[in-house]
């Protein structure tokens, strides 16, 4: 046993108790002034340090002989033959209806009475014109003295036990007495408990067993979601990014028509965009640019691309929508001018009409930007997609697959090898269309890229299902750790 | 993106080869497809290639992979028998759906593969290139039961019956446009027009009624039918053209002769259709190496675009390629430089990070933001994430502003996402409401944006980034959220004041307008707007702009 580790573990009553319990068997009961202590606790301080093995608890069977109730009350108010006496000793002979009436006998008890009396020759009966009892000689010496039995219910009321075998033995036949079985426990202190009194740490502080639960405290926090952008936003900062404004209306300008999307694709139309009702169309301020999308779409314009060959109309762009892609951030700053070389990223809340699931969402974010310079190629592009993958992601193995986007080409979609998942697409990317460029007097290359954060953001914190991004679980948000990175 | 319903077998059967998995993922790539899921023979394949109609098909991706494996090469052939059949356009259908081509592919046998791959490249053709049937619409039809000529003309609705497809009885123009299934959906492509475009045959039998739906007679093609006419109709003449050759190549792929239509157009003027036409593009073979970052040899490009399907002759300092015209993708060189690298295979590329000394930076606002966030959860509050977009009732009624003006969604999916927030304050509450059953107190905050209409600015809307903090929990009240208030104020370095006014949401006397610099509010919630949301504890919020 470690004597110290348990001593350091016993309670106020624990200790008050081991103080006042010796080597003698004693009942806890007995114990409790002995203590200074109630008889719960002192019970439930012998029953823990029974467990501690400081002191010894032992249970004694004990046969134990009471007065029934019919007893108690003849111990109080006399046996039934010793009230005869008495009675026929005040009132003299009396005929045996009167005596029965007037000591209040039942049948029983008179013909008990009157049994033992006439054998112990305490009582004659007369015989004259009516039969009577009377006290004898015998009896009116008596008087004064006292039965065996009534010497073992006196006992037996007051310290539980007679050694008066037969008198016993009758007042049992009589239902005066009977035996009963009795446990009690009695406790001892053990030698180890003896050696823990004597310890120097006995009269130290209790201590706390430190595994027992204590109620949860919670930290306020950024959430999950947000730290995890924060960790994207200050990498790409590291990477040399410089971040854009991204709000949430656009002009269909910028989500499309600035990207060289024509304005009667499919992927314009309802089911693929959200759009604005109120208001639903903005202003283009900026004509330059106006005029060179639409130089774009019509015939190509500066570039050697021969255009989409229809009638673009500034009426179509300058609907109002909720921003559908980050790339029409890019856009944006595309036509506001680039630094050459540059870099620029945004993190973009976007929009998708879709129905609320474990996959998807109708507000997400994405991450998007691009790169411009002098002497960009597609050798870089793949460079930049793998920087992205392993600094970002931390992927170890990638691959990359022909894709297609209306406003680059090449294009490419980047995935990465996941230790449980197999290969997931990370992201895609591909270098601005020249239509677009070359109109807006961008010289050089830009490679435009985008990380799906969310589907990152969820291997990060370990969720299946997508909505948990914008938990309404406010439970899931306290128990949920700082995002590591 | 088109998905692709395909046979792997059929695939097999039409490059004539078979493909291991591997084999058959790598070949895929070059059309830009992907299996999005696999059931025995069955594919389905995402092909990216959006605007290249010539590979929607089985037909169509054997016939890249037949030169890309090396088997053919260069612009694919194919012979045009001339044919009999005439089709006359009226000036009638000018002001409706003015164009037409067509086509006729004899003695095919219609199998059940050609039959998926026929109709869902016809669907693919509708949906995506004929930008759901109003710039081409496209009918197939059993030729043999086409009597003579053909007239394409505008008639009126009122006057012309027939039966239209999988239906048994005639029925009306008007009527077909309103009970139809298709009628229903495309019906919107003729609605207010005098006349609706008919195709119909010297006997008086109706072909259909493009873009809408074909007859029962002719125009229903089963597994017995054994040669086809096939026109498209629409309003750009190369649109349409492509749709049709795109259609009559993968019918020509599995064994069908194809023979031309005479297309006489409304002012008399005739021309043959299918016209198999090809293009040129003259590409500096500098601007090829420069954007791919390659240093390959004359040869070497050479071979890669042959096996791209470009014939290829050098002329000086440039290559000058011929393609097929069904190319719609090819719009500039640029668009050559991606057929070169996928022929040339992307992950056999040594990938380069570009050397540039530039100075990343994030913008101040959103550095001011979480600066916000900061000060928020040094008083212990957990930041939640709701969304922008919500209902016109929880910001409105629920949350005690009647009468909002709010900025609002054209095409919402549910009524619960119909507008754009104003305040975040509702969407906490939300939240709340949703989190009665966890240990109290509860102390979230948001940071984020909230929208408001604003004619001033160029997107008509004004986006502002808010703080909102809700606190609940027994006893809580205007102290505890002045307090919080003075804390923020004081760490954001913000002169802060308060005026003592209502606001609908909180309860009279207990709550108070932030003015100055950031306007909004704070107090005790109403206990209307507690009842609103099915809350019960004690309840103050702040709502700030920053």
């Amino acid at each position: 046993m470690d004597l110290k580790a348990v001593v350091a573990s016993l309670s106020e009553i624990e200790r008050k108790t081991l103080l006042c319990i010796d080597a003698t068997p004693k009942a806890a009961e007995g114990l409790a002034a002995a203590c200074g202590l109630n008889i719960d606790s002192v019970r439930r301080a012998c029953s823990w340090l029974s467990e501690k093995g400081l002191a010894k608890t032992e249970e004694v069977k004990e046969t134990k002989i009471v007065l029934t109730k019919e007893g108690e009350g003849a111990f109080t108010y006399g046996l039934a033959e010793r009230r005869m006496l008495n009675m026929l000793s005040e009132k003299g002979k009396m005929g045996f209806k009167e005596l029965q009436q007037a000591g209040n006998f039942t049948q029983q008890e008179f013909n008990i009475a009157l049994g033992i009396n006439k054998r112990r020759a305490f009582v004659a009966i007369f015989r004259g014109t009516r039969p009577e009892i009377g006290l004898s000689e015998v009896g009116k010496d008596f008087i004064k003295g006292k039965s065996e039995e009534e010497e073992a219910i006196a006992e037996i009321a007051q310290s539980g036990g007679t050694q008066k075998g037969q008198a016993l033995q009758a007042l049992k036949e009589r239902g005066l007495a009977e035996e009963k079985e009795d446990v009690q426990r009695l406790v001892s202190i053990t030698p180890e408990g003896g050696q823990a009194r004597r310890i120097k740490e006995f009269s130290g502080q209790r201590h706390y067993n430190i595994l027992n639960p204590v109620p949860p405290m919670y930290i306020g926090k950024k959430q999950p979601y947000i730290q995890f952008l924060n960790i994207i936003r200050r990498k790409l900062t590291e990477l040399g990014f410089k971040e854009m404004e991204a709000p949430l209306i656009v002009h269909e300008f910028y989500n499309f028509d600035v990207l060289f999307q024509p304005q009667n694709h499919p992927a314009r139309t309802w089911t693929d965009t959200y759009q604005l009702k109120n208001p639903s169309r903005g202003t283009l301020h900026d004509k330059k640019a106006v005029n060179a999308v639409k130089a774009a779409h019509e015939t190509g314009g500066v570039s050697a691309s021969c255009g989409w060959r229809y009638n673009w109309l500034e009426e179509i762009a300058s609907k109002l929508m909720p921003t559908a892609h980050g790339t029409a951030h890019s856009a944006r700053q595309l036509t506001k001018g680039v630094e050459m070389p540059g870099k620029y990223f945004a993190i973009a809340r976007c929009f998708r009409p879709d129905v609320l699931d474990a996959t998807h969402l109708i507000e997400f974010n994405q991450t998007e930007g691009f790169i411009a310079g002098e002497d960009l190629n597609f050798t870089h592009l793949l460079g930049v997609l793998e920087q992205f993958a392993r600094e970002i992601a931390g992927a170890k193995e990638v691959k990359f697959l022909p894709d297609y986007y209306p406003f680059t080409e090449p294009s490419v979609q980047l995935s990465a090898k996941h230790p449980s998942l197999g290969w997931v697409e990370l992201g895609g990317a591909g270098m601005f269309r020249p239509e677009i460029l070359e109109n807006l007097g961008i010289k050089g290359q830009a490679i435009a890229w985008g990380i799906g954060v969310d589907r990152l953001a969820m291997f990060k914190l370990g969720i299946k299902d997508i909505r948990y991004l914008f938990s309404d679980d406010l439970d899931w948000l306290r128990r949920t750790p700082l995002v590591k990175g | 993106m088109p998905t692709i319903d395909m046979s792997k077998k059929d695939l097999e059967g039409l490059v004539g080869k078979k493909f291991s998995q591997k084999e058959l993922e790598d070949a895929l790539l070059y059309v830009k497809g992907e299996i999005d899921a696999q059931d025995g023979d069955n594919l389905k394949v995402d092909v990216k290639e959006t605007n290249r109609p010539d590979v929607w098909s089985t037909e169509g991706i054997s016939r890249e992979l037949r030169a890309r494996m090396g088997m053919e090469k260069g612009i694919p052939e194919y012979k045009v028998a001339k044919g009999k059949l005439k089709v006359r356009i009226e000036k009638s259908v000018k002001g409706v759906r003015p164009l037409t081509v067509g086509a006729v592919v004899k003695g095919i046998r219609i199998t059940e593969p050609l039959l998926i791959q026929m109709i869902q490249l016809q669907e693919k053709i509708h949906t995506t290139y004929g930008r759901k049937r109003k710039e081409a619409a496209m009918g197939v039809y059993d030729f043999d039961k086409v009597r003579g000529d053909i007239r394409y003309y505008g008639a009126k609705p009122r006057e012309k019956k027939f039966i239209p497809l999988e239906y048994r009885a005639e029925m009306g123009l008007d009527e077909i446009l309103e009970s139809h299934p298709k009628g229903r959906e495309f019906g919107h492509l003729l609605k207010g027009k005098d006349v609706y475009p008919i195709f119909e045959d010297s006997e008086g039998n109706v072909l259909s009624m493009p873009p809408i739906i074909n007859s029962n007679y002719s125009g229903k093609v089963t597994q017995s039918a054994k040669n086809l006419f096939i026109e498209v109709s629409g309003f750009n003449m190369h649109t349409i053209s492509t749709a049709l050759n795109v259609m009559v190549m993968a019918l020509a792929d599995r064994g069908g002769k194809i023979e031309s239509a005479t297309i006489i157009d409304a002012d008399g003027k005739k021309f043959t259709t299918p016209a198999f036409g090809t293009k040129r593009m003259q590409v500096d073979i500098s601007y090829l190496k420069k954007i791919s970052g390659l240093n390959l040899s004359e040869r070497e490009i050479t071979a890669l675009l042959q096996k791209a399907r470009f014939e290829v002759k050098r002329k000086g300092k440039k290559l000058a390629l011929e393609y097929g015209d069904y190319r719609t993708d090819i719009l500039h060189p640029v668009d050559i430089i991606e057929d070169l690298l996928i022929g040339f295979d992307y992950n056999k590329i040594l990938p380069q990070r570009p050397k540039m000394s530039v100075v990343g930076e994030e913008r101040e606002e959103t550095a001011y933001l979480d600066k916000v966030r900061d000060a928020c959860v040094g008083l212990g509050l957990q930041e939640v994430l709701t969304f922008n977009l919500t209902s016109k009732e929880k910001q409105g009624t629920l949350a005690g502003l009647g009468g909002q003006q709010f900025v609002e969604i054209a095409n919402p999916v549910s009524a619960n996402w119909e507008i754009l927030r104003k305040s975040i304050y509702p969407e906490l509450l939300e939240f709340l409401s949703k989190n009665k059953h966890v240990e109290y107190p509860q102390k979230i905050f948001e940071v984020g944006k909230a929208l408001e209409i604003d004619d001033a600015s160029a997107t008509r809307t004004r986006e502002r980034d808010k703080l909102c903090i809700a606190l609940a929990g027994n006893g809580y009240g205007f102290t505890l959220i002045k307090s919080a208030f003075e804390a923020i104020c004081r760490e954001l370095g913000k002169k802060c004041e308060l005026t003592a006014e209502q606001h609908p949401a909180l309860k009279e006397g207990r709550g108070a307008i932030i003015s100055g610099g950031s306007p909004g509010f704070l107090g005790e919630l109403s206990d209307r707007v507690k009842k609103n949301f099915g809350l019960e504890q004690d309840i103050v919020v702040l709502e700030m702009e920053l």
